[in-house]
């Protein structure tokens, strides 16, 4: 579904991203760990387009397509869906017609008939099951004033509206309590089809319990330094960012 | 002997002041006439500001100057259903109608307003109401320092008069309708002013509204003045939609006393030029003041708020938040003056001016100005002027929004941060509706949220 090959990145003119290989097939779940400033959030904010990050080499292929040429509202036509570490508050405008204008572009995009707000709140209601939201949170405005839990929920409920073929979770277990990250977790579970996949970008293994990942890559100094199964992860937690660094100055 | 020469451009006030003299202005009371005449003197003396005043650095009314408004006695006729259109819908509200500046009896409906409370038009105050207007007319608002307050007081002639007495709550908004008209195509001075009281502890909600009839280029040039009680709540809307062609000026000077509550919101989006003077004088203990607005500029426009927050006494709060957004080559002008006597501690003053600027040759002149001359205050204030926030934009854009509709998306939601402040929720939804039909027009798409509150 998506390879990314030797991408390298920078902001302000400093280099982050230093040459990232990864593919990711359909119907997969990949975890991409490391330790704060390693360039887990990079990797996911350049995937989807933030134009504060400059790409000065490597190539990204989606489906076939040269993603980096996109503008960010193209890729998430082309079905790349990121759920924000810090989701954005919007005062003045409602959850519903936020949803409504993302999935509504993005239908046109692929040629399909707009849904009219009868159709588009019967499946909203549907969808907000999926991640057990209160049925007000479609009427109050975007983010504002919700709860970490809420806005991360929120985060969810937009993937499951947009039904994304790859979904880039940036750390979506962080400023959550147990009982948010269960729902969040089995949200984003519910959503997992064969067609679909999902990169999850976190600090900690723990989420890691509830999203169960087919692969896990450790992300250090802005390269993929060790890549496994999800033992490795459990191997991570037990023992650290701390022994990949050293067998990384031993093989050195 | 040489005659004194008068400035040119004072000289068609005088012979205006003349004309009016002789007739709009016979019916009022002799006192009433003496600080006309006053206020003449002083404003033929200094004559129109000039961008050489600190106070009008940004804000050149040169074109003012030159153009010869004339005073329009009576009412003229304006196209039937303007005023229905022009009411806050789905709301009970007494409403009293002016037209350039004189009642219109015919489009107001008062009917129904209980417990003493008044709401009629001054000329009929002066005779009903005359100890009240004597003792609070035209003795807060200074007419030395601004020439469109001296303009305004030597033309003092009919307006707004409102009397709460004390503990009576309103139950309805009162709405305060002020058209502006052409009329035999001259421009038209429409010097209004306006008096409201709010006796102890009483509670009104007023919504202060400037419509044009056409698009004109007439001159609204407001004083209202404003007198809070011990314990009183106010909430004061102004809503000012005028022709882009007029002039718009109004000098809204609230006096609050003990304990009193009083919010005011200003909304401004029409006008070639438009200032908005806002003073409030803060004179009793634990008073709570909220000075809020939002201005919406396009064209060539120029928007203007000076706003003046004077701390006298000890223990009281002040909050301002005023945003702008500035589209084409328009300009924009906040000046927030916060001056805290030295008896004045605990004071809890926060400034905030907020400009969004959706065009490259867009303007704003924003400049706080704290005067503090007591120790123990907390006073802050803040300005910025930027475009689009680009994570903002960028997390809408990831859920498939393109860049014209994300803009669109922010610039609804950077202005519903100002109009949350209005308190009284129907007021707010009114003007809610305004400030997205306005956008609509100016982003020339229907295809903009309407805005919901938390």
């Amino acid at each position: 579904m998506i390879e990314i090959k030797n991408l390298h990145a920078s902001v302000n003119g400093k280099e982050i991203l230093k040459g990232i290989n990864l593919k990711v097939n359909a119907g997969e779940v990949h975890a991409i760990m490391g330790p704060n400033g390693s360039g887990k959030s990079t990797l996911a904010q350049v995937l989807s387009g933030h134009p504060a990050y400059t790409v000065t080499q490597g190539e990204v292929i989606f489906e076939g397509q040269n993603l980096l040429e996109l503008e960010p509202e193209k890729r998430a036509h082309a079905g790349v869906f990121l759920a924000f570490q810090y989701p954005v508050e919007i005062p003045g405008v409602s959850n519903s017609y936020f949803l409504k204008a993302g999935l509504n572009e993005i239908r046109k995009s692929r040629g399909e008939e707009e849904l009219d707000s009868m159709q588009f709140l019967k499946m909203l209601k549907v969808k907000m099951k999926v991640v057990e939201m209160d049925p007000s949170f479609i009427h109050r405005p975007v983010n504002e004033g919700f709860s970490g839990g809420e806005k991360k929920r929120n985060e969810i409920l937009q993937m499951a509206v947009i039904e994304p073929k790859l979904a880039i979770l940036d750390e979506t277990d962080s400023g959550l309590d147990i009982d948010a990250l269960k729902i969040v977790s089995s949200g984003v579970n519910k959503l997992k089809t064969p067609q679909n996949a999902t990169i999850v970008v976190t600090h900690y293994q723990r989420l890691l319990n509830y999203i169960v990942p087919d692969f896990v890559h450790v992300l250090v100094n802005g390269r993929i330094v060790k890549s496994g199964g999800k033992e490795l992860a459990m191997e991570l937690e037990a023992n650290g960012y701390d022994f990949i660094r050293e067998e990384m100055l031993q093989a050195s | 002997m040489e005659e004194k020469i008068m400035p040119n451009k004072n000289d068609h006030y005088v012979s205006e002041f003349q004309a009016f003299q002789q007739n709009g202005a016979s019916k009022s009371p002799a006192w009433v006439n003496d600080v006309r005449t006053l206020a003449l003197s002083v404003f033929t003396e200094r004559g129109f500001p000039t961008t050489k005043e600190e106070d009008w650095k940004y804000t050149n009314v040169s074109a003012i100057a030159k153009s010869p408004f004339t005073y329009s006695s009576g009412t003229s006729g304006i196209p039937a259903g303007l005023v229905e259109s022009l009411l806050i819908k789905n709301l009970d509200q007494y409403v009293i109608v002016f037209i350039n500046g004189h009642v219109s009896k015919e489009h107001s409906n008062l009917e129904g307003l209980a417990d003493g409370a008044v709401v009629k038009n001054l000329i009929e105050a002066y005779a009903t109401h005359t100890d009240i207007v004597k003792e609070h007319l035209a003795k807060y608002v200074p007419f030395n320092k601004n020439p469109f307050t001296a303009l305004n007081t030597a033309f003092i002639n009919d307006g707004a008069f409102i009397h709460i007495p004390a503990h009576v709550e309103v139950a309805k908004p009162i709405h305060l309708l002020f058209i502006s008209t052409q009329k035999e195509g001259k421009q038209i001075a429409s010097h209004i002013r306006n008096l409201i009281v709010v006796e102890e502890g009483a509670k009104v909600n007023i919504a202060h509204s400037f419509h044009s009839a056409q698009a004109n280029s007439n001159l609204t040039n407001v004083v209202t003045e404003v007198v809070a009680k011990k314990n009183s709540t106010v909430e004061i809307v102004k809503v000012q939609c005028e022709s882009v062609l007029s002039y718009h000026f109004e000098n809204l000077h609230v006096h609050q006393f003990h304990e009193s509550c009083v919010h005011v919101f200003s909304l401004a989006v029409g006008g070639a030029i438009a200032r908005n003077d806002m003073s409030v004088i803060i004179d009793g203990e634990s008073t709570e003041c909220n000075l809020n607005g939002l201005y919406i500029t396009s064209g060539e426009q120029l928007i203007d708020h000076h706003t003046f927050m004077h701390h006298i006494h000890p223990n009281c709060p002040s909050h301002e938040l005023f945003k702008g957004i500035l589209m084409d080559k328009s300009r924009a002008v906040f000046n927030g003056k916060v001056y805290v006597e030295p008896e004045a501690q605990k004071t809890d003053s926060k400034q905030t001016n907020r400009n969004l600027l959706l065009s490259d040759d867009a303007v704003v002149d924003t400049k706080p100005e704290l005067e503090i001359f007591a120790d123990d205050v907390k006073c802050t204030h803040g300005a910025a002027v930027g475009g689009m926030n680009e994570t903002h934009s960028f997390y809408l854009k990831t859920r498939g929004i393109t860049e014209g509709s994300a803009r669109g998306i922010l610039t609804v939601g950077f202005a519903a941060e100002a109009t949350q402040k209005i308190v009284h929720p129907e007021l707010r939804h009114h003007v809610d509706v305004i400030v997205v039909d306005h956008l609509r027009t100016k982003f020339g798409t229907a295809n903009l949220p309407d805005i919901v509150h938390a």
